[in-house]
């Protein structure tokens, strides 16, 4: 420690939503302005965090000044610093989304009040899980990010949401303790928590149980194929914004959580690998023919979910054991692709139905009122989650094929063809249905269904769309403080 | 004197794995309740035996008394639909067993493969005691050292009371079991003494087992007996009031890590004279909120001004 910047950053980026958590549960009167302002203030910690790894590498903050692994230290460092903007970009996106969704004429008092309080403990947990470097703080913040994701799912929603949110807590819980056990098997192992002591550790038997029980963990929080009984139902009932953050966000820090232990703790052999990615390609499959069967236009985005997260699995196992030190670049571009992209679908998909009155596909094209902002808004998103150039969708996929053509593994091009093949089947589905016109009974209707509400969804699949393009410098930063190269 | 021990461990170890049995296949649900309890009390003597009694008062306080309230208020609320067991098939069920051997097995292979002699971090907080601010090594390293995890499992207990408030019941708000006179003697003279024991839990944490946990648990009781004998009825004017007891512990945590910052010295990093007394008001408060919270998270819903239905839109 030679000097201290004024702000400590990443204990900003923790706290500023933890602040509006607490104050807009206080004050329902005022959480939806509190709200919006301590996403900013978080947003603005972010960018300032961000800078300060452009300038100097890898920021590392010990709490109380102990230092790992008898204290908990914060680390950012390209990737994770990736990961909070993400977070809060789409997190901001989302919460002008729901300044309409919520708005008074749709939404009761209740459900008003109480999504700022949840999605504020929200960020909260994600944030801190992005900074954290230590196995149990790790699990302390998934709980945090489980229960806020519990009351998002629920919030304002009817019998089926309810019903919904108990699988999904169910299916969190259980997750949790499983990384809880392994968490206690390192703890045996090693007798510290922190990334280092697993970095340096040798490999051993209560490792690899560590490694087995935590992994099964997160595939379940994660919903990897198949373990994903959870999320097409909590998912599709969920109200637009809550879906918006659980598909965007929530199932991604299971997915970053498992990203930086395989790369730090010694992985058993090829076979898990394969398995793993045997288990992306049965989402992709599976996932690809139940949304080209959903009848209602939420639970198609919600198992699309499903197959994009069988593709992030399947471009972790590209390149095979050997490769996965290169692997995580394309894990960590789809994840950002489909966070962003998913986010502003949902948003649109959430427009559409507020507009049409309701979401089931089949009856899309009878409809006259055509809401074309949000349709064009669905189109753009489902560009970039099928992969078409330039979208950052496309730069994904494109590391992802790269990888496994240059180390010969033939049989992941193909799964990852097919998967963009269903895409495309069952984005279709719907956008015929909003090109159609000789299916309804009265003409157009003269309102048109433009809003400023479209604005936020509108954005976000737009970037999707350009971030694309900014590829290549987006990878150059994740690579700052070498993820997962020499270790501080 | 080893041996009547070791035989007493053996038994209590019996004990744990026969209750769990009979709580998986017990058909009532009240029994399943109870047996559950017991359950977690055997639970807590274990933890006595394996030397962290800290563990052992959390496990009782939380972990089996305030559980299990939880779960018998869930089986009143429930009790209008007890469903039929839905047959399992057999194969299902020897393919369930046969899988669960599996990775017991496993696990038991990796633990047992283990050797036990790592030292873990005892060492390094025995070492920074000094400097802790307090005398008991759990403390120590929930609220000093480990004090970020602290805060938010804190922070946990809070989204669990916003999830819980946030879930609207419809309008039927089951009537309480109504206690009688020798109940509310008997709470006359429990109340008291439950006070004085939360608040002793409290504050003896700092050299000894205890905690903020263990106490606000212990003090949760109060808020139960309350509820219970009708001593006390939320009402929807206190809501401001409630929501102030729920945010309490952790605004305060949370401003005092962040306020002891600058000068030179981290979030989180106490200075050295004061340790002890920061230490205390943060349990202080934190045991407040942990308190009122459970006590809500019993009560289970937020009160409302009006009925449901009747709510302008």
């Amino acid at each position: 420690m030679t000097e201290l910047p004024t702000i400590d950053w990443p204990t900003a980026v923790v706290f500023a939503p933890l602040a509006g958590a607490i104050l807009a549960f206080a004050w329902p009167r005022r959480a939806a302005a509190l709200g919006l302002a301590s996403v900013l203030v978080t947003a603005g910690a972010v960018a300032a965090l961000a800078l300060q790894v452009l300038a100097e590498g890898a920021v590392l903050t010990r709490l109380g000044n102990w230092g790992a692994p008898l204290g908990i230290d914060l680390r950012a460092d390209g990737l994770s610093t990736v990961l909070l903007a993400m977070t809060v970009g789409v997190g901001a996106f989302v919460s002008l989304g729901a300044l309409d969704s919520y708005a008074p004429a749709r939404a009761d008092d209740r459900t008003r009040r109480y999504f700022w309080p949840l999605w504020l403990l929200l960020l909260t947990g994600l944030n801190g899980a992005f900074l954290s470097t230590d196995v149990f703080n790790l699990y302390v913040m998934l709980e945090v990010i489980a229960l806020a994701a519990v009351g998002l799912t629920v919030l304002g929603g009817g019998r089926a949401a309810v019903r919904a949110g108990l699988d999904y807590m169910y299916a969190s819980i259980l997750g949790a303790l499983l990384f809880l056990m392994g968490v206690g098997f390192v703890y045996l192992e090693l007798g510290r928590l922190d990334f280092a002591g697993l970095i340096a550790a040798e490999p051993a038997p209560a490792l690899t149980a560590a490694l087995a029980l935590m992994i099964a963990g997160l595939l379940l929080k994660t919903a990897l194929f198949p373990l994903h009984f959870w999320l097409p139902g909590a998912h599709a009932n969920a109200t637009a914004p809550a879906s918006a953050l659980l598909s965007g966000l929530v199932v991604k820090v299971s997915l970053y959580v498992f990203l930086r232990l395989t790369q730090y703790m010694p992985l058993p052999d090829e076979l898990l690998v394969t398995l793993i990615g045997a288990l992306g390609a049965g989402a992709i499959l599976w996932g690809g023919i139940q949304a080209l069967r959903a009848e209602r236009l939420k639970l198609l985005v919600a198992w699309s979910t499903v197959v994009q997260i069988g593709l992030i699995f399947v471009a972790f196992a590209r390149a095979g054991q050997v490769g996965l030190a290169e692997s995580w670049k394309a894990v960590a571009l789809l994840i950002l692709a489909h966070a962003v992209a998913k986010a502003g679908m949902f948003l649109a998909a959430g427009r559409i139905k507020d507009e049409v009155g309701h979401d089931r596909i089949a009856d899309l094209d009878r409809s006259p009122i055509r809401p074309t902002l949000a349709q064009f808004t669905f189109a753009l998103a489902a560009i970039s989650l099928i992969g078409l150039p330039p979208s950052l969708g496309f730069a994904g996929k494109w590391v992802l094929m790269e990888g496994a053509m240059a180390a010969g593994y033939w049989h992941w091009v193909g799964v990852t063809m097919i998967g963009t093949l269903f895409s495309v089947a069952y984005f279709s589905r719907v956008l015929a249905s909003f090109l159609r016109f000789d299916r309804m009974r009265s003409p157009v209707a003269e309102h048109q269904g433009w809003a400023l509400a479209d604005a936020a969804p509108l954005i976000l699949a737009l970037s999707a769309l350009g971030l694309g393009l900014a590829a290549a410098p987006i990878l150059a930063f994740m690579e700052i403080g070498y993820p997962f190269g020499a270790t501080p | 004197m080893v041996e009547p021990l070791l035989l007493f461990d053996a038994l209590l170890g019996l004990a744990i794995a026969a209750l769990a049995v009979a709580v998986l296949t017990v058909h009532d649900r009240f029994a399943m309740i109870v047996l559950f309890i017991v359950f977690g009390l055997m639970s807590a003597l274990a933890w006595v035996r394996l030397s962290a009694p800290d563990v052992a008062l959390a496990e009782a306080a939380i972990g089996t008394g305030l559980t299990g309230a939880l779960l018998l208020t869930t089986l009143h609320h429930i009790r209008a639909a007890p469903a039929a067991p839905v047959p399992v098939p057999g194969g299902v069920v020897v393919a369930n067993l046969g899988l669960c051997a599996l990775i017991f097995g496993g696990l038991a292979f990796a633990f047992l493969l283990t050797p036990l002699q790592a030292p873990g971090l005892a060492p390094a907080v025995a070492q920074n005691m000094a400097a802790s601010g307090v005398g008991h090594p759990v403390t120590a390293v929930l609220l000093n050292f480990r004090a970020y995890d602290t805060l938010m499992e804190v922070v946990v207990l809070l989204a669990a009371i916003v999830a819980v408030w946030m879930v609207e019941r419809g309008t039927v708000q089951a009537p309480a079991p109504v206690l009688g006179e020798i109940y509310r003697g008997f709470s006359r003279l429990a109340l008291p003494a439950i006070v004085v024991i939360g608040s002793y839990l409290l504050w003896v944490g700092a050299q000894a087992p205890g905690g903020a946990f263990q106490g606000g648990a212990v003090l949760a009781a109060v808020g139960l007996l309350l509820l219970l004998g009708r001593l006390y009825r939320p009402q929807p004017a206190h809501r401001p009031f409630a929501r102030a007891g729920f945010v309490l512990g952790t605004a305060v945590f949370a401003g005092v890590a962040l306020l002891v910052a600058g000068g030179g010295r981290l979030p989180f990093e106490y200075p050295a004279a004061h340790a002890k007394t920061l230490i205390l008001l943060i349990e202080g408060m934190v045991t407040i909120s942990i308190a009122v919270t459970l006590a809500a998270l019993f009560h289970g819903r937020e009160p409302e001004a009006v009925p449901v239905s009747e709510k302008s839109e």
